[in-house]
């Protein structure tokens, strides 16, 4: 018996040495940007770092990302002008475009489509809501007053659940020293990514959801809709009474056909301007989304980039 | 609880520990430790079906000893027999073919102009399983009948026997002339038997998790979807699941094969390397070998096998491999699928042919194997995999769809991995796949045969990355054979 355990040890012990080398020769893992909260109590990625994007079992999507000096993926620097036309791009990972190479995310087709004229800021940050995004625009209010078009993407929800902002130490425990230790193994970077370790998580959750003797997800599934709807609807109102709203220069991006009639009819009659991707993606003749997650892929991008360009055309910030 | 799961790699080791170390110091200990886990590991799924085994237990306990009680009266012992088999079958015709007949019933009717509601079918769940150890607890019975084995008078042994949980669920059908002696003597440690067991349960992941669910997502999509594809896309389809079906199950089989020897137990083989048969007669001496043994020494002989006249022996022929299509599901497909088989394996026992390849392997002389050999696996393979199209089709009319667009629409067409993965790391994963199966082709309970420790562990390493590569978190890690 003590010849198997020690050989089990071994070969394990090699095993796992031999995995992470294979993961880091066939670069299988992600980079994992780290992240912090800044002097605005913004989080955000920490600025000027770089590395690579990996999605799928078999680097099936890899790019390139780079985090600008504004702690956002974008090729250029966020640097708005009171003489330049600028629109910002506000949102989650929609907007964030780990996925993509940020040389073709949404910003930039805008850019290349109207030429020299304008530039595209996007402040994307995966797991973003409205109130990170609306306290994103106050914290940095005086780069947004020097911007001429916001567009804030919305998924009504997902993004309502919070009438007011605080940091997520969730995300936050991510830049633990433990979680920075395990993210240096990129074996374990990408059994996570694969949803292997998933099984885990979900065991240990479930044993403790069992000793505290709660089941969260119950709770909320017991909640009727309507309620819900008008909980997110306050939440809403609650979010643009303590961080502001510019009606004339800010725009709602979402897809109407998964938003209520309740916000829809609130944001019409209190004049908050929206426009629907939602008819445009769904109606378009080939896919939009990417096979391996559900972000937009390149056409998605584009038909988005159509949208804002009509948009930006018919608010007169372009001819 | 799948053999593929977290819960089972913390079961495995929990049960392996007690059962060497802390239980381990008596025959009773160790039965009665793997008889709880072996409920245990069952009751996850469903405890109220441990009922069923239970009385499927109890019942052939009580039958064996009242039939080698009556020995010398054969009728009575007949009578006892029938009980068994009265019991095990309504168990199954109950819980697995029910609807099936009702179903098929008012479908006849409906055929001679009379419409019925259909207000018998009832909502039944399939028991894990049943099928597996219903054959099984039958068997034994049958084997008393028949002399071939005393009747076990150790009701925790016999139990254990049973409801041994690495192949409970889904085989191999153990005879008890196999099992039963092995479950009531003391099992002891052996390292090399343990070592052995690792590595077919390491074998059998790979094959369950790059193999069989790598796959599988394509498999879905093709079938599913058969009526948007050309030919080629479909032909791509049925052989996948050719490849799909044989990971799957002989990947289970090896698991429990690999789990029974680290408590001691050797099991059955159940896979030969089917997929380098050289005709359908060898195919069924290498494919799911205990369901077709048990059929062969139960069904088959019984009605007097091939020696008798040769109407009979045909007719023998047509019996099993319809039977052994129903067994494995309540649906004509399989039964088309098993008469199929018959179809195909009549030729070759005309021929003469049906037991020239038991002994010997393809390439028996040589690595490679001869150009004639080459196009008899090709043949059998293609025979076999046309087959799976009724397999795998959800119903007589998708199977006929699906062939009927296969000659229809004879075109090509690139296919795209539903998941935007690239095809190219399947085509090369199956032809490593069958190259390596290839080698190891004379042994299937030894998967790594290499000398060097180095390469071994290189091996071993390489497996293991393969699943990292090929694991999907979003799909259905059952086995298929469950549903049977």
């Amino acid at each position: 018996m003590k010849k198997l355990v020690i050989k089990l040890g071994v070969y394990a012990f090699l095993i796992l040495i031999s995995l992470e080398v294979l993961v880091r020769i066939f670069y299988l893992g992600e980079d994992k940007p780290s992240r912090f909260v800044d002097e605005n109590r913004v989080e955000k990625w920490r600025p000027n770092q770089e590395g690579y994007s990996v999605t799928g079992n078999r680097n099936q999507n890899f790019v390139r990302y780079n985090i600008n000096s504004s702690g956002f993926n974008s090729y250029q620097e966020f640097e708005p002008t009171e003489d330049g036309y600028e629109v910002a791009l506000v949102g989650d990972s929609f907007i964030e475009g780990f996925h993509q190479p940020y040389k073709s995310s949404i910003g930039r087709k805008i850019e290349l489509e109207l030429g020299e004229k304008i530039k595209v800021f996007e402040y994307g940050y995966a797991g973003y809501d409205m109130a990170d995004q609306m306290h994103l625009i106050h914290a940095y209010r005086e780069d947004f007053e020097l911007i001429d078009r916001i567009y804030i993407k919305m998924k009504f929800s997902n993004d309502l659940n919070r009438g007011e902002y605080y940091i997520q130490s969730e995300r936050l425990n991510l830049e633990s020293p433990l979680n920075k230790a395990l993210k240096k193994s990129k074996l374990l970077v990408y059994l996570s990514e694969i949803g292997a370790l998933t099984p885990v998580k979900n065991m240990i959750n479930d044993a403790r959801m069992l000793v505290q003797g709660s089941s969260r997800s119950k709770s909320v599934t017991q909640q009727k809709t309507e309620s819900k709807d008008k909980m997110f609807l306050e939440n809403f109102k609650n979010l643009v009474a303590l961080y502001g709203y510019d009606k004339d220069k800010t725009v709602l991006l979402m897809d109407v056909s998964t938003t209520p009639k309740l916000f829809l009819d609130y944001l019409d009659t209190n004049g908050f301007d929206y426009i629907d991707f939602g008819q445009k993606l769904n109606n378009a003749d080939r896919n939009t989304t990417l096979v391996y997650d559900r972000h937009w892929n390149n056409f998605g991008r584009t038909l988005i980039a159509e949208l804002l360009v009509e948009d930006l055309k018919v608010a007169g910030i372009i001819n | 609880m799948l053999f593929n799961s977290l819960e089972y790699f913390i079961f495995l080791p929990i049960m392996f520990l007690l059962y060497w170390f802390v239980l381990g110091k008596g025959l009773r200990l160790q039965n009665t430790l793997v008889l709880v886990g072996s409920y245990f590991f069952y009751g996850l799924w469903d405890w109220r079906f441990l009922f069923l085994i239970i009385a499927s237990t109890a019942v052939d306990y009580f039958v064996g000893i009242m039939i080698h009680r009556n020995e010398g009266d054969r009728p009575k012992q007949k009578l006892w027999l029938w009980a068994s088999v009265i019991f095990n079958i309504s168990l199954l015709g109950f819980f697995k073919y029910y609807n099936f007949f009702v179903d098929s019933f008012i479908d006849l009717f409906e055929v001679m102009g009379y419409s019925i509601k259909s207000t018998w079918t009832l909502k039944i769940i399939l028991p894990v399983g049943i099928s597996f150890y219903t054959f099984q607890t039958m068997s034994y019975s049958m084997d008393i009948y028949y002399k071939r084995i005393k009747p076990c008078h150790d009701f925790l042994s016999f139990a254990t026997f049973v409801a041994f949980f690495p192949q409970l669920v889904a085989g191999p059908i153990e005879r008890a002339s196999n099992l039963l002696h092995q479950i009531t003597n003391k099992r002891t440690f052996n390292y090399n038997q343990i070592v052995s067991g690792l590595k077919l349960i390491l074998w059998g992941l790979f094959k369950k998790l790059v193999i069989a669910d790598g796959i599988a997502p394509i498999v879905d999509d093709i079938f599913l979807n058969h009526e948007t594809y050309p030919a080629s896309t479909l032909i791509l389809g049925v052989t996948l699941f050719s490849f799909q079906v044989y990971g799957d199950f002989s990947g289970y089989s090896d698991i429990a094969i690999g789990t029974a020897k680290l408590f001691g137990v050797e099991l059955m083989s159940n896979f030969k390397f089917p997929n380098f048969s050289r005709n359908v007669a060898e195919y069924w001496q290498r494919w799911h070998i205990s369901l077709s043994t048990w059929f062969r020494h139960y069904v088959y002989i019984p009605l007097g096998g091939s020696r008798v006249g040769q109407a009979r022996a045909l007719r023998n022929i047509c019996i099993i491999f319809l039977v052994s299509g129903f067994w494995h599901g309540a649906n004509w497909t399989f039964i088309f699928w098993g008469g199929f088989h018959a179809l195909a394996y009549i030729p070759v026992f005309l021929m003469g042919r049906n037991t020239i390849y038991k002994d010997n392997v393809v390439g028996e002389n040589s690595f490679f194997p001869s150009l004639i050999e080459l196009g008899q696996l090709v043949l059998t393979f293609g025979i076999v995999t046309f087959s799976r199209i009724f397999f795998r089709s959800e119903s007589l009319t998708d199977s006929f769809n699906f062939i009927g667009r296969i000659f229809s629409d004879f075109s090509y067409a690139p296919y795209e991995h539903p998941n935007g993965y690239r095809m190219l790391d399947y085509f090369i994963l199956l032809a490593v796949f069958v190259l390596y199966e290839y080698r190891i082709r004379r042994d299937e309970r030894n998967p790594f045969q290499f000398k060097s420790k180095s390469v071994r562990f290189l091996a071993y390493a390489l497996v293991i990355f393969a699943m990292l590569l090929f694991y999907d978190s979003g799909f259905d890690r059952s086995f298929i054979y469950f549903q049977f």
